[in-house]
């Protein structure tokens, strides 16, 4: 049986009258690569901070390793490692010398930390780049350097809050593979974003907020389960009969239709040959069609489904 | 001591900068030291004059030996433009002729047209070889009228005329005393202003970039204990402090010329006491995080300002009550005081320079109060912001 190496019961923090995080709960396994998805402002960093013991909450508990997390539990801190949207190094150390600094933190014995740094160095490829001073560092090495001052340690626990804000798709990419090597290497990972592509892509598990509350949880699979959408089947065509337009609006699973612009919208749910179906009443209406095309749901229509606002929305 | 090795590291990036205040500091304190022990000799000064003899007569060449006893004579040609070159250059101070019939003249009792001569307007030479000339002249004149001789109304005029008079330099009496002179408590009185300018410069912006929003929270996270975190920023602060004090001190002693003895480790115990107090005011400053230009603009307008005010570059008995009213409210006031006190400028008295050590040292216990107080407000105007920023989200 997988060990628990998170578990979050009942927390509540309130600021004021602001009800931050509402009786939050969470479960985390050890090896998932476990995503906090919800929009800004819907409680992933203030549920990080209280994890963290930075923040001081007014109800509930957490438990890390399987041990009460306080301010003062420095046995459990040692074992996590944390990554941030904003890049915290000094200006005036060098590279090695930045790396070795918030490794010191955790690792006392010279020798020890040495290899744990030029581990680091090696794991994010920024070995011709070790006598450097981040101003000299472009974004995307800037980058590499914070995940390497977080990860040093070699923590069995990383929380990323956030780290692809702001950052090129090249080096995106690059961050979303070195998360899943960290993962492949044991660590456990609490992935936090507003990306549902890059939480879609990398997560094991999903755990879906908005106003401090658990909204979803489960797999991408499980979550894409939870909603009517199966299938959105799209059509360009130049005209739609009022007759043809209600007859595929009629279709078996059909839950929901729309032309705008010339592209016809079929949002179906559940059963087989959807598309076999809308092509015979084009047909079978003597209308001619452009590009025909299949969208699976997202976590994003999960969201619009389960909230009623999309996640785009909330972010702007 | 990862912290503190992190600490050090970055002091030593920010060590340049402090530095060339100290430097300079040092070089002007060099150079106002001699400057003082000059005032304190007087040295007969020799003029460069040239003499043009057209009368070539035993009485003017007699005046033209006098003249190269008391002054040195040089030498150059008997042409116009050579000689207003050679006075614009400063080669010679003043160009004499005596006139042809010098001597006829001269032994007649006639004082008109002797001498014709080359010289720079308002020029100190001009002064003092017109009074010699009437003095020379006159004396003679004297002693012929007495019935001498020519000759001997010369020998006697230059006999007069070389009576001199010892000269010794007394100065105003500013205070001072045995181990503590005035120009020791001048080195001492300009101290402030580099302790401000040095610690502002580094501390500073080393407890800024320590304390920085992103790095602060990676540091927290850890599992660094926070008073050890705290503790180690102390310490760094503290040896730079005490490093950039203890040089100072030293270099005054070699600046002295002598070990610190009697009353002069009260400046010395004084310029630490200020140093704990510049140290409290770099951390209450950054504590508000100032970018390095407001840090920049803060360090002047602090050690600047309190140099104008506290008597540290302008003298306290020239300020104004006004001025010195408001300057009671600052540390560098007290320490003025004390060292103005220690140094006999203004009456000894043991007790008042407690007092002002004690009055600095309340400066410094109040700005560590302020300090707590403005990171507590911080602490809960971030809890605020947050809290404005999710309420806006969630309605």
């Amino acid at each position: 049986m997988e060990n628990t190496v998170v578990k979050i019961q009942d927390l509540v923090k309130r600021y004021g009258d602001l009800i931050a995080l509402d009786h939050f709960s969470l479960e985390i396994k050890e090896g998932e690569i476990f995503g906090l998805l919800g929009p800004n402002g819907s409680g992933k960093t203030t549920t990080i901070n209280c994890l963290l013991s930075l923040l001081s909450f007014d109800k509930g508990r957490i438990e890390i390793f399987g041990k009460e997390m306080t301010p003062v539990s420095y046995d459990i801190k040692k074992d996590i490692g944390i990554i941030m949207q904003n890049v915290a190094v000094f200006d005036e150390l060098t590279v090695y010398e930045n790396i070795d600094y918030f490794c010191g933190l955790y690792i006392k014995d010279k020798n020890k930390r040495k290899k744990c740094i030029d581990d680091a160095v090696k794991f994010v490829g920024l070995e011709d780049f070790v006598k450097f001073y981040p101003k000299k560092l472009s974004g995307g090495l800037l980058r590499r350097l914070n995940i390497a001052c977080g990860i040093a340690h070699k923590p069995k626990l990383i929380i990323l809050d956030e780290p692809t804000v702001a950052v090129d798709p090249q080096s995106r990419n690059r961050i979303l593979e070195g998360i899943q090597e960290l993962n492949k290497n044991g660590a456990t990972i609490i992935y936090t974003s507003h990306y549902m592509e890059e939480v879609e892509q990398i997560c094991t598990r999903i755990s879906i907020m908005d106003k401090g509350k658990k909204v979803a949880e489960g797999t991408k699979d499980e979550l894409k389960r939870m909603i009517k959408n199966t299938e959105t089947i799209i059509i360009e065509l130049l005209e739609l009969p009022d007759k043809a337009y209600r007859e595929i609006a009629s279709l078996p699973h059909v839950y929901d239709s729309k032309f705008e612009n010339g592209k016809l919208s079929v949002y179906c749910s559940g059963g087989k040959h959807n598309l076999t179906r809308v092509l015979e009443v084009l047909q079978k209406n003597e209308l001619g069609f452009g590009r025909v095309y299949t969208e699976l749901p997202t976590l994003n229509d999960v969201f619009l489904e389960i909230t009623g606002t999309a996640l785009r929305d909330k972010e702007d | 001591m990862q912290v503190f090795k992190a600490m050090l590291r970055i002091i030593r990036k920010r060590l340049p900068s402090a530095m060339i205040y100290i430097v300079v500091f040092v070089v002007i304190s060099i150079l106002v030291t001699n400057a003082s022990t000059k005032d304190n000799k007087f040295e007969v000064t020799k003029l460069d004059i040239c003499v043009f003899d057209e009368d070539d007569t035993p009485e003017s060449r007699a005046l033209t030996d006098f003249i190269g006893k008391i002054n040195d004579i040089a030498e150059i040609e008997n042409n116009r433009d050579v000689i207003i070159d050679s006075l614009y250059y400063k080669r010679v101070n003043y160009a004499l002729i005596i006139n042809k019939g010098y001597a006829e003249k001269l032994a007649a009792g006639e004082t008109a047209d002797l001498f014709g001569s080359y010289h720079l307007d308002e020029s100190y030479s001009v002064v003092y070889m017109g009074q010699f000339l009437d003095e020379y002249i006159t004396s003679v004149t004297a002693y012929l009228t007495m019935g001498k001789p020519i000759d001997e109304a010369i020998s006697c005029t230059e006999e007069t005329l070389s009576q001199h008079t010892d000269v010794d330099m007394l100065r105003v009496d500013k205070g001072g005393n045995s181990h503590y002179s005035v120009d020791f408590a001048g080195y001492f009185q300009y101290m402030p202003y580099i302790l401000i300018a040095a610690i502002f410069t580094v501390i500073c912006q080393v407890l800024v970039t320590m304390n920085k929003k992103d790095i602060r929270y990676r540091t927290n996270c850890s599992c660094m204990d926070s008073s050890k975190y705290t503790f180690q920023l102390i310490i760094g602060s503290g040896l730079f402090v005490i490093a950039v004090w203890f040089m100072l001190v030293i270099i005054g002693a070699v600046l002295n010329g002598e070990m610190y003895m009697g009353r002069a480790w009260y400046a010395v115990i004084n310029s630490f006491i200020f140093s704990v107090v510049v140290t409290a005011m770099a951390v209450f400053v950054s504590s508000f995080e100032p970018k390095e230009n407001v840090l920049n603009i803060i360090t002047q307008v602090l050690s600047i300002g309190m140099s104008f005010l506290c008597g540290i570059f302008i003298p306290m008995e020239v300020l104004s009550d006004g001025v010195l009213s408001a300057a009671r409210f600052l540390p560098a006031y007290w320490y003025v005081r004390a060292n103005n006190m220690i140094a006999d400028i203004t009456p000894f008295s043991f007790n008042e320079v407690v007092q002002c050590y004690l009055i600095q040292l309340g400066f410094a216990v109040a700005l560590i109060l302020l300090t707590l107080l403005v990171r507590k407000v911080k602490y809960n105007s971030a809890a605020i912001s947050t809290n404005v920023k999710k309420a806006v989200v969630s309605d």
